[in-house]
């Protein structure tokens, strides 16, 4: 949907980081400019032309017949996607590789078709004993039930020449924000912490709503394209949440440790929504901090960094603590207040307020995305910013290097800031 | 309640099935529908699978063949397939071998029953399923055999290929929910009988293609149609105010579909009723293609 509704703006920014570029190499060149000739027509729709005009009924023959008023929940036959098998992955070509983890190896590549350029991500299925992997799954209902301008769109899923050679084909979206962290020169301003966590909270809301939990949200899982606009992916520990829970209830293998939510640590099996939005909140500190919030080696080691910032748990902050698989297994530390203030000087009260709510001890009582969307922060000074008002960067995934410096005389560090603030 | 719009078969599809294309005639694709079907169902019920995830392999199944012919994967493998993928689907996995193990039980008992079919003095099919199961004994694999490294080699093929013909696109909603919602607003809940035979209608129609045509609502319109008419219970159902405008079903669709759903009970032939205990391979469809189709179809 973002994607429709401003393709003008990203090709205007593009086309002018080409022209900044005079010594990329030429092959990838015209790849840019194929992109943008080719995207507006493409852009009305997210597949390609020729896969859904085939096989449904064409859109006439419902409205012709018209009943005239349906039911937002039922919609007409035609609504419906028809079957369709999977396209080939030959059907694009490969341009470079992006990142390799554990999960699988990621892939920018171009639609032959529509020129368009995608991320094809390849998921590691050679040493399977249970089939396909229930991860993979999971992790391919999410992104199709969870399509949101603020999480990352899955196009199709594509195959190879064997059974094990499967390929889920998403949007190319251009940074992931813990890079963008890294090489921006100064953190984000409060406006555009806003507009992030604002993306970051509507997305989270949605995923929510269509009972599919994260588990492993983190600024690394956060992309961000040229437009302000920042994208969830990595759904590969999603899971569905509600009723059933499953065989043997929830694993507690799941998060990054530095974003793990203290229930989890202490050995929860039912636990929720909650998790995903101590998550959040861990996010909402490292944009402000320009670091990760919890550093911490071990599980041990982030427990007490928790209770140290936030103050141990108390009956107040956290009735059901004792109740807790691990709880017996933690010594608390002398009670004291939590720490947050002296850690973050310069945020309002209401920043302050929502931060609290985010690493509130009690799950229950953590503040979900929902109600965190309508926090007092968002609407306090300053206001939001516009995501068409933010920086772009050059893309790592990309390909894309930064411009060398022309004069070589300055230290390392200073060069870098300066050129980093030429694309502001 | 997940709104992403689940995929329904397309006009060119349902016109021409990837199986009558092949020359399997359309009686015997749907008694093949059934019957891989009812194998998923009984495999679930001794696997003691719960519901939701025998209905969504049931319905997956459905899907699969209009993308894909009976003469190139047989009813068993692919309603193993499917099961397997549906218990992953719906967080509640099943073991390989135990699966393997139910779906050849299965197998063997169908064989046995093709070579020694019933006595046709009996006459309802309780009493037949029940001579049958007397004298059939369950071998098991042998353990240094070949069975179960076949089968499991089935298996995971299925699967893959369910995945990969439905473009991994797996998303069933299940129409449960939607049927108590119904009935709540037509006043129904008080009547049990209403409720557990509708429920009933839904679960038989798992048998036939419907899901894989028509949007829930409409189904269930109908088996709340099929119970209300046989329990004789008026609904408004003259123009201007037809409870089944209500739910957004239209009449032609829910009357097909109630066509559907009565297909399954009506009488058949002990030939019929062997004839599907045969098919159950691929390889005994492409068996009885030759056997049955000397002038080719094709020009």
């Amino acid at each position: 949907m973002a994607d429709v509704a401003g393709p003008s703006t990203p090709s205007r920014k593009r086309s002018r980081w080409d022209d900044d570029e005079d010594n990329t190499p030429p092959v990838e060149k015209p790849v840019q400019k194929r992109r943008t000739k080719s995207k507006p027509p493409a852009a009305g729709d997210t597949r390609t032309p020729e896969r859904s005009a085939t096989p449904t009924v064409p859109p006439q023959n419902a409205s012709s017949r018209a009943r005239p008023h349906h039911s937002l929940f039922v919609p007409p036959r035609t609504a419906h996607p028809p079957l369709v098998p999977s396209r080939s992955v030959y059907c694009y070509e490969r341009l470079n590789s992006i990142e390799e983890g554990s999960y699988g190896v990621v892939f920018r590549a171009r639609d032959k078709e529509t020129g368009d350029i995608v991320a094809l991500k390849k998921l590691k299925l050679e040493e399977e004993k249970h089939g396909f992997p229930i991860t993979a799954l999971r992790e391919i209902n999410a992104l199709m039930v969870c399509k949101h301008e603020n999480v990352v769109g899955i196009r199709e899923v594509v195959v190879g020449d064997t059974l094990t050679q499967v390929f889920i084909v998403m949007d190319f979206i251009e940074h992931d924000l813990k890079n963008l962290l890294s090489i921006m020169p100064s953190p984000f301003l409060q406006s555009e912490v806003k507009t992030l966590m604002l993306q970051l909270l509507s997305a989270v809301a949605y995923c929510h709503e269509r009972w599919i939990l994260h588990r492993d949200l983190k600024t690394s899982n956060l992309l961000m394209n040229n437009r302000g606009t920042i994208k969830v992916a990595d759904f590969g520990l999603a899971r569905r949440y509600g009723d059933p829970v499953g065989v043997g209830g929830l694993t507690q293998l799941v998060v990054t440790l530095w974003y793990r939510a203290p229930e989890i640590l202490l050995g929860a099996t039912t636990y929720s929504t909650a998790v995903d939005m101590w998550s959040v909140g861990c996010i909402f500190a490292e944009l402000l901090l320009n670091e990760p919030l919890f550093q911490a080696k071990g599980e041990i080691e982030l427990i007490s960094m928790i209770f140290k910032l936030l103050g141990p748990p108390t009956k107040e902050t956290w009735p059901d603590y004792n109740t807790m698989p691990l709880a017996k297994t933690m010594t608390l530390p002398a009670p004291h207040p939590a720490q947050l203030r002296q850690k973050f000087p310069y945020i309002t009260a209401a920043g302050l307020d929502l931060l609290s709510r985010l690493l509130a001890y009690d799950p229950d009582r953590r503040i979900s995305a929902e109600e965190a969307l309508k926090h007092p922060y968002f609407s306090e000074s300053p206001l939001p910013k516009h995501p068409d008002l933010f920086g772009s960067f050059p893309s790592a995934a990309a390909g894309e290097k930064r411009r060398k410096p022309d004069s070589p005389s300055a230290p390392v560090r200073a060069a870098d800031y300066k050129l980093l603030t030429e694309f502001d | 309640m997940s709104t992403a719009l689940y995929p329904l078969a397309s006009l060119a599809q349902i016109r021409n099935t990837p199986s009558r294309a092949d020359g399997i005639p359309e009686d015997l694709e749907l008694d093949l529908r059934a019957y891989g079907c009812k194998l998923i169902h009984e495999a679930g019920v001794l696997l003691r699978q719960k519901q939701v995830a025998v209905a969504t392999a049931q319905i997956l199944f459905q899907r699969f063949w209009y993308v894909t012919s009976m003469k190139q994967f047989g009813i068993g493998d692919v309603g193993m397939g499917a099961l397997y993928l549906a218990s992953k689907l719906e967080e509640c996995p099943i073991r390989m071998r135990d699966l393997i193990n139910v779906y050849d039980l299965l197998l063997q008992r169908a064989a046995h029953k093709l070579k020694h079919p019933p006595a046709p003095a009996a006459s309802t099919s309780t009493t037949l399923t029940r001579t049958v199961t007397h004298d059939f004994k369950y071998v098991p694999m042998s353990y240094f055999g070949s069975t179960f490294y076949d089968l499991k080699d089935a298996l995971v093929v299925a699967e893959m290929q369910i995945l990969k013909r439905l473009g991994f696109n797996v998303n069933v909603v299940l129409p449960y929910g939607t049927l108590v919602n119904y009935l709540r607003l037509l006043g129904l809940t008080e009547r049990e009988d209403v409720s557990s035979r509708a429920w009933g209608y839904l679960n038989d129609a798992l048998q036939t293609p419907v899901y894989a045509l028509y949007a829930v609502p409409t189904i269930v319109s109908a088996a709340i149609l099929l119970a209300t008419r046989h329990l004789g219970i008026a609904l408004p159902s003259s123009p201007e105010s037809c409870w089944w405008e209500l739910f957004d079903a239209d009449w032609e669709d829910v009357w097909s579909v109630a066509g559907y759903i009565m297909r399954l009970y009506r009488e058949r032939s002990p030939q019929d009723q062997a004839r599907v205990l045969g098919l159950v391979s691929k390889k005994a469809v492409r068996a009885w293609l030759d056997d049955h189709q000397p002038i080719a179809p094709r020009s």
